[in-house]
């Protein structure tokens, strides 16, 4: 049995989602990372919200539903950071694919998260996931506050579990090689902090200066999305900004180089060590022994790397079937009622 | 005025030859002009296997319990005592890359909270959570922790695509390498619990059959000096525990009997009953002697063994439990498998309404309890491990606040149940147990 085993070929690489759902970026990363996982490049599996929004919960949900374009979805719950300190009101690129019908009055997009209930504690949520990776074969990405992956660190354990799974860290946080404070740093300067001290992997940075590098094509939301009257990414980017625009996504770059490490997309720095100060800069100190590198975005590669964002988030999804099927709900009325007695 | 009376001791028995039988807690232990006696806590896990049919098991409410659902039916009468608890998740059950054998991992992880080593021969899980209490509490009874079980208590070979027998065999583990099998002969039990601890030889007993008439005999001179100095209270509920330790040993006494009549062509154990619903009773009524004469205070009960294939004729249901489980959405399968879960709780609640009978102090036994009931799968057909079937009967001595059902969000640990019961049965904080997130809130009272 163990040599059948070995003689398989390694599963795609499974990829840990963290984000705040806040930006049309982090909607377009989580798109891109579906897109890939309806190729085979990766499994998404883990999905959390670093924001205590519920309906940005139920959206990751849907777009999770949508991919998976009726068929099995693997039944990922949501991760949800309850009651942290981060807040904010429900932006429009969430609020109206939520509310779209269908003709018959159902919702556009549905989902399963309702209530907090329907969502799961993040930090268990990325350690569980971690736990039926198999060796080095995990990436996180991260596109929020580190405040869910300071968590699952403070676990027992996690650490070592993620030095063991989990080739990098692939997160959009901070300004490099220097910057003003970044929105995602400051919105958990402790958990910042800490993620970059104490996150046991290789990191790769993505800093607020690849938004205006490689703004996603909007034109390609009118043409490479018109396959389906109601899709929610489109959505989505419609509800964000009046149309037409190209939306500053740097959160793609984390999501493609990801999954593509090695396809040349971007330009690394050096190694070093990136430091989180308390108002939300970063800095980076290159050092031969470090851990951290940001990526360097490529003139040369920028078609090539639009083509993709939007080729991959555009594509119809792909329909999966799960080994067992669930039991049938719809079939508890057709149970006979047992007899009073045995 | 001088008060003379002295308190009984909580930990006396009547002894006789080879015997000693634990009393019950009377009023006589409480001494005289001291402030009301706290009885034990005790805790006891009662586990069936191969999941459950989850659509007769959930209600569609939250909070304060309203009707229980059909497999839950049998515990209507009790639910102001029943904390149902949902969305509780053993990671440890699960594959995490371990192919096949939901069975072997659920069953080895459900009160260990590890997932167990897919071994037939190394096995390797965790200390379980009864064993940590009992580990700080045992020495205060004279068992520490009693293991029961009505099936299977094979400890070798393969029981599950590769994981042991043990795994599925028990539920209580002493260390990570090490389980305590359950005891499925009530006749075991019986000597385990009154005969000076030590089980019987083949011989001995035979002896022992021939000359006695009950294991009361032996305590008699005892019973009667102890009567003597009680008053009418103690006497009545004294006399009524007797006659429910005569009532055990004479179903003892009448299953070896039928036993005796028939063949079964295999090494049945000496006593345990043909019928399902007896043996169930018999292994619940000395769980109750055993809680109500102090003499242990934490009990795992393995219904039937994990991946149990066991058919329920006396239910009218031919099929082996396990395959019955792999309905694939087969209603008459289905409905097999939700009579089966139900039968189960109806045994289970006779236990229940056996405790709430038996009073303690001001309270009863059930509410100084916290019996769970559950499975280490949820849906058997997919074997999911997610949203485990639990509930809690008794209020572990006005700790638990019943009558409700909790939903936690998903992935929530089981363990966190069991970081709860053990700082309730007095386990010095534990910070962290098998894959805990923390305690679970809201349990309580407070």
């Amino acid at each position: 049995m163990q040599e059948v085993k070995a003689k398989l070929p390694p599963p795609p690489v499974g990829i840990v989602f963290d984000s705040d759902m806040n930006r049309v970026g982090n909607v377009l990363a989580l798109a891109l990372l579906y897109g890939f996982d309806g190729r085979n490049q990766n499994r998404v599996i883990s999905l959390s919200v670093s924001r205590p929004d519920l309906r940005a919960a139920a959206f990751t949900d849907a777009i999770r539903r949508f991919y998976s374009g009726g068929g099995f979805s693997r039944g990922l719950p949501i991760g949800f950071a309850d009651g942290s300190r981060l807040s904010g009101a429900t932006p429009p690129m969430i609020t109206e694919p939520l509310a779209r019908k269908t003709a018959d009055g159902q919702p556009a997009y549905p989902n399963d998260v309702q209530q907090l209930t329907d969502t799961a504690e993040p930090h268990a949520l990325i350690r569980n996931a971690l736990t039926a990776q198999h060796d080095g074969n995990a990436i996180v990405f991260l596109a929020g506050p580190a405040t869910n992956l300071v968590m699952a660190l403070s676990l027992p354990g996690v650490k070592d579990l993620v030095a063991r799974k989990v080739r990098f860290l692939s997160v959009m946080a901070g300004a490099y090689p220097d910057g003003g404070p970044e929105l995602h740093i400051k919105e958990d300067v402790a958990a910042a902090k800490r993620l970059f001290v104490e996150w046991p992997t290789p990191i790769i940075a993505v800093g607020q200066e690849m938004a205006s590098a490689l703004p996603f094509p909007g034109a390609s939301i009118e043409t490479e999305f018109a396959w389906t009257p109601a899709h929610p990414v489109a959505d989505a980017y419609r509800a964000h900004k009046p149309m037409p625009y190209d939306a500053e996504a740097p959160e793609l770059a984390a999501a493609l180089y990801a999954v593509q490490p090695d396809q040349g997309y971007f330009k690394l720095s050096d190694p070093g060590t990136i430091t989180v100060l308390d108002n939300g800069q970063t800095s980076f100190a290159p050092s031969a022994g470090g851990k951290h590198r940001y990526l360097i975005p490529d003139e040369a590669q920028r078609d090539r790397i639009l083509k993709t964002y939007a080729e991959v988030i555009s594509a119809k999804p792909v329909v999966r079937r799960p080994r067992f099927p669930a039991q049938q709900q719809e079939e508890k009325k057709e149970v006979p009622k047992p007899a009073a007695k045995p | 005025m001088i008060v003379t009376r002295k308190a009984l001791p909580r930990r006396a028995f009547l002894r006789g030859m080879g015997t000693a039988v634990a009393l019950p807690f009377l009023d006589a232990m409480t001494p005289a002009f001291a402030a009301t006696t706290k009885a034990p806590v005790r805790m006891a896990f009662v586990y069936v296997p191969n999941g459950i049919d989850m659509r007769h098991w959930n209600p569609e409410y939250e909070g304060a319990l309203g009707e229980l659902p059909r497999i839950l039916k049998p515990l209507e009468p009790y639910k102001d005592d029943l904390l149902m608890l949902s969305n509780l998740t053993h990671n440890g059950g699960r594959a995490l890359l371990d192919g096949a054998g939901d069975h072997g991992r659920c069953c080895g992880a459900y009160l260990t909270g590890i997932q167990p080593r897919k071994s037939a021969v190394d096995i390797k899980v965790g200390i379980s959570c009864d064993q940590i209490v009992a580990n700080h509490i045992g020495s205060q009874t004279r068992f520490p922790s009693l293991e029961v079980g009505m099936e299977d208590a094979r400890q070798a070979g393969d029981c599950d695509s590769g994981y042991s027998c043990a795994y599925t065999n028990n539920l209580a583990w002493r260390s990570e390498s090490q389980p305590l099998p359950p005891i499925l002969d009530p006749r075991l039990l019986f000597e385990r619990l009154f005969g000076k601890g030590a089980e019987l030889t083949p011989q001995q007993r035979a002896l022992q059959t021939k000359f006695r008439r009950s294991i009361l005999d032996f305590v008699a001179d005892d019973t009667r000096k102890l009567q003597s100095d009680l008053g009418a209270r103690d006497r009545r509920k004294l006399d009524e525990y007797l006659t429910s330790v005569r009532e055990i040993e004479r179903q003892i006494e009448k299953a070896e009997h039928d036993n005796a009549q028939i063949d079964p062509g295999m090494g049945k154990p000496y006593g345990v009953p043909a019928d399902f619903a007896e043996h169930f009773k018999l292994m619940t009524d000395m769980i109750t002697v055993a809680f109500r004469s102090d003499l242990t205070r934490v009990v795992t009960f393995l219904v039937t063994r994990e991946g149990s294939s066991r058919p329920y004729r006396e239910i009218g249901i031919p099929d082996g439990h396990h395959p019955l489980t792999h309905h694939r959405n087969d209603p008459a399968m289905m409905e097999k498998v939700a009579q089966i879960n139900a039968y189960h709780v109806r045994q289970f609640a006779a236990w229940i309404e056996k405790l709430k009978a038996t009073e303690e102090g001001d309270s009863t036994l059930l509410r100084n309890s916290m019996i769970v009931y559950g499975a280490g799968l949820s849906d058997g057909n997919r074997h999911t491990h997610e949203d485990l079937p639990t509930v809690v009967l008794g209020r572990g001595g006005d700790y638990l606040k019943t009558g409700r059902r909790l939903t936690y969000r998903r992935e929530t640990p089981m363990s966190n149940l069991f970081l709860n019961m053990m700082d309730r049965m007095g386990v010095p904080a534990v910070e962290h147990f098998g894959d805990s997130t923390g305690r679970l809130q809201g349990l309580d009272l407070a």
